[in-house]
């Protein structure tokens, strides 16, 4: 097994939309996202020599995030002074059973779809990790910033019929890639 | 035969269309072009049917960006930070 290496001057350019969506999810605001994964990267460059190279330089940073995010709800949470969670139960009525109202409503499907969309846009995510670096920037630009094909073809100085043969090959390599769990 | 030059393309320009289509770049003519070449052509078929789900999934992801000013600003906190240490 290949011991994994590390590269803090790759980082942004290799992580951060992986990282970014990763957050979004569970802060739901941009700001905060940001400043939470900068506080990440930093942390990162501090422990880097504890790194043991066992797990990808992606789950590791993904170990420090969780942590910055877990640490951000308990700050905003001491400083509310108490604790988030409220449970209201009427204890007069003795409508309903106490146990299945805090159980989830099924019928609430909110909560399900945020996670699997968020499992899918990982697995996308995680897919476009097999692209080379241009491709996936191109990829993305075209796709999901939906920028004009003239533009990222001025930006990256190709061709149109270059930019779609780019397109293709991402396509045809994401398409693969997600066959098993999605299609 | 003027026709079969125009209407009938090989796989490599359907899936050219076909990627267009996934950006609603594609004419009514490529359009129409592509659907002919699938009616045929089963490796197409299933490259469009997979190009068209991809579309789905892409979308339905909802997955977001880091802006380039983002990117940015984190490379030089990075860059501040090494120098540092």
């Amino acid at each position: 097994m290949s011991i994994n290496k590390i590269d803090p001057n790759k980082w942004v350019d290799k992580y951060s939309d992986y990282l970014f969506n990763f957050t979004i999810v569970r802060v739901n605001d941009r700001e905060l996202a940001n400043d939470l994964i900068s506080e990440t990267f930093l942390a990162g460059l501090k422990s880097m020599k504890n790194f043991k190279g066992e797990a990808t330089e992606r789950t590791w940073l993904i170990s420090i995030l969780k942590r910055k995010i877990i640490d951000h709800y308990r700050k905003s949470n001491s400083k509310k002074g108490k604790a988030e969670i409220k449970i209201h139960y009427n204890e007069d009525s003795n409508e309903g059973d106490w146990l299945e109202e805090n159980a989830p409503d099924l019928l609430d499907k909110t909560a399900e779809d945020v996670m699997e969309n968020e499992e899918l846009g990982i697995a996308i995510l995680d897919c476009m990790q097999q692209l080379t670096e241009k491709q996936a920037k191109i990829f993305k630009m075209k796709t999901i910033d939906g920028f004009e094909t003239e533009a990222i073809c001025n930006e990256f100085n190709i061709t149109p019929s270059n930019l779609w043969v780019i397109i293709h090959r991402a396509r045809t390599s994401l398409a693969q890639c997600l066959e098993k769990n999605w299609f | 035969m003027s026709y079969k030059k125009t209407l009938l393309i090989d796989c490599s320009e359907a899936a050219f269309c076909c990627d267009k289509a996934q950006y609603k770049e594609a004419s009514v003519t490529e359009k129409l072009k592509m659907l002919l070449h699938i009616i045929y052509c089963k490796k197409c078929k299933k490259y469009s049917k997979n190009n068209v789900r991809l579309t789905e999934l892409i979308e339905q992801s909802a997955i977001k960006t880091c802006t380039e000013e983002e990117k940015k600003a984190w490379k030089t906190k990075i860059e501040k930070e090494s120098a540092n240490q």
